[in-house]
């Protein structure tokens, strides 16, 4: 039987990212993924911000960026625009659309070159629990073989089920998974193609509309919805999106995409004895957005830190690990609670009343651009912002 | 339940089922039928409608 400190679960960026971590750290990694090809199929519209790639000390490499992002352009439901681009505010959240297919492995490669050992086609399959951490079943090419280790930081994305055969009660509801479907496309007619474009209301109930550029004529087109809200498949809604919106009626898909977003925020336990959960598994998500490459690596980078210093103090207990889970409240939850309320908000809106907002927004001089910053004109151009968000931002 | 052919492997019908029953690989997906309550969640959130109901 393989033996380990730490073995890490799903090798997504939240999961390379505890591997490194745990490994610079000291201890002994190894880092599973089903996939024969980290990272794809991709499940993302690859946009992340320059400041969260830098607050994880991750350096831009032109290997894995496509674009680099000068603005924004908000549509309301009746095609009322509006822009937000680098001439007119500053753009201190402005970001680069990534190639996730790329990204991911080099996520591992930096795993790997901190010491982690990579075991890729592996699929983790069951668990038990040990006096001194767990024995893991897993499976790879038709065999199957066991790892135990001390510490598993479960990293498996949106399909998460490792932390639930520790006991974590990690299940998404249904009501917080939004559903995406996405085409990356070819022949994309942005009116700039340096922007990112959102589309808000009926086109996507539940979620949103995106276009991302990732130059030339290239761009994801992809819309995600909670299935709550609407009878028809995410899938069938973007077709129904690209048929429709003028930027892709002549586009052709290249590549189909589709996948979850645990949108509903994170558990209140992410830790029990010698287990910790990060990532998409762990709700590291931005409910507003969607967005949980940079806060899922957050999570994985605490996880890992934590994880390599419990080895070094031989103590696995989950009143060890809670370290882990006080500084990922401290941090990503505040954020996540923050944005629940705004999505909550956002969910109780008309097609009119974002139109009217829309409307609104059209005037408003803004000085930066950014999720708050935009949150902040909301509450001065809505009275029902006002009266629920005024107090949050 | 029964998967379709044009199943994509995203794992999210896994990732919301209640009792945890869903395996899914590169590209194949397990479904332990005995414990199924046939609650239709994953179902429900498919992103392109790849599960029916068995017959
Ligand atoms: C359509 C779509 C668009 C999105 N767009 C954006 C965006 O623009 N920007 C952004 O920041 N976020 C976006 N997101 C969210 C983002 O993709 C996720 O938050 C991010 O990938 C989470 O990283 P992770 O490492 O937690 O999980 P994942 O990236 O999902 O990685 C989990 C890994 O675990 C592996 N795995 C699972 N189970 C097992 C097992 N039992 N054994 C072994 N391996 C296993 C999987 O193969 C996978 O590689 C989007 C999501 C979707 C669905
Ligand atoms: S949600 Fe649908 S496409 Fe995804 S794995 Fe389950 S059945 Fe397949
Ligand atoms: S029907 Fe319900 S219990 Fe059965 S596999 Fe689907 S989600 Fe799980």
């Amino acid at each position: 039987m393989i033996k380990t400190d730490v073995l890490v679960i799903g090798a997504g960026p939240a999961g390379s990212t505890a591997a490194k971590h745990a490994a610079l750290g000291g201890a002994d990694v190894i880092l599973v993924d089903k996939k024969s090809e980290i990272g794809a199929p991709k499940r993302c519209a690859e946009g992340v911000s320059m400041g969260g790639l830098e607050s994880l000390g991750i350096k831009p490499n032109p290997q894995w960026i496509t674009r680099k992002i000068e603005g924004v352009r908000l549509v309301s439901p009746n095609g009322t625009s509006v822009w937000l681009t680098s001439d007119t505010v500053e753009l201190p959240e402005a970001g680069y659309i990534l190639e996730r297919k790329v990204f991911d492995k080099h996520m591992a490669m930096d795993a790997a070159r901190a010491g982690s050992r990579i075991m890729i086609k592996t699929l983790a399959r069951s668990l038990q629990q040990e006096d001194d951490g767990y024995i893991v079943n897993l499976e790879t090419m038709g065999e199957e073989f066991q790892i135990k280790a001390n510490i598993i930081i479960a990293a498996d994305g949106p399909e998460s089920r490792v932390a639930r055969w520790a006991g974590l009660n990690t299940a998404t509801k249904p009501k917080d998974m939004e559903s995406a479907a996405q085409f990356e496309m070819v022949g994309v007619e942005m009116e700039d193609n340096h922007c990112i474009e959102f589309y808000f209301g009926g086109v996507a109930p539940g979620g949103y509309a995106w276009i991302f550029p990732k130059g030339d004529d290239i761009a994801n087109v992809g819309l995600g919805v909670l299935s709550t809200k609407t009878s028809k498949s995410a899938y069938e809604h973007l077709l129904e999106f690209v048929e429709d919106c003028p930027a892709t009626k002549n586009a052709q898909p290249v590549e189909l995409n589709i996948g979850g977003d645990p949108v509903g925020g994170m558990p209140k336990k992410l830790v029990t004895d010698g287990l910790m959960v990060v990532g998409d598994a762990a709700g590291q998500v931005n409910p507003l957005t969607g967005g949980g490459i940079i806060s899922g690596m957050t999570g994985g980078m605490l996880a890992g830190k934590v994880a390599a210093k419990a080895i070094e103090d031989d103590d696995t207990s989950k009143e060890r690990l809670r370290e882990y889970e006080k500084l990922c409240h401290e941090s990503i939850g505040k954020e996540i609670s923050k944005y629940l309320k705004v999505k909550d908000y956002m969910l109780s809106l008309s097609d009119e009343e974002l139109d009217s907002i829309a409307e609104a927004f059209k005037d408003v001089e803004f000085e930066k651009i950014s999720t708050t910053e935009l949150v902040k004109k909301l509450v001065k151009v809505s009275p029902r912002a006002l009266l629920k968000l005024g107090k949050l931002f | 339940m029964k998967v379709n052919d044009w199943c994509m492997y995203c794992g999210e019908c896994a990732g919301v089922c209640p009792r945890n029953l869903i395996e899914v690989k590169e590209t194949s997906i397990i479904f332990s039928k005995e414990e199924c309550k046939d609650c239709r969640l994953c179902m429900q959130v498919c992103p392109i409608g790849a599960l029916e109901p068995e017959e």
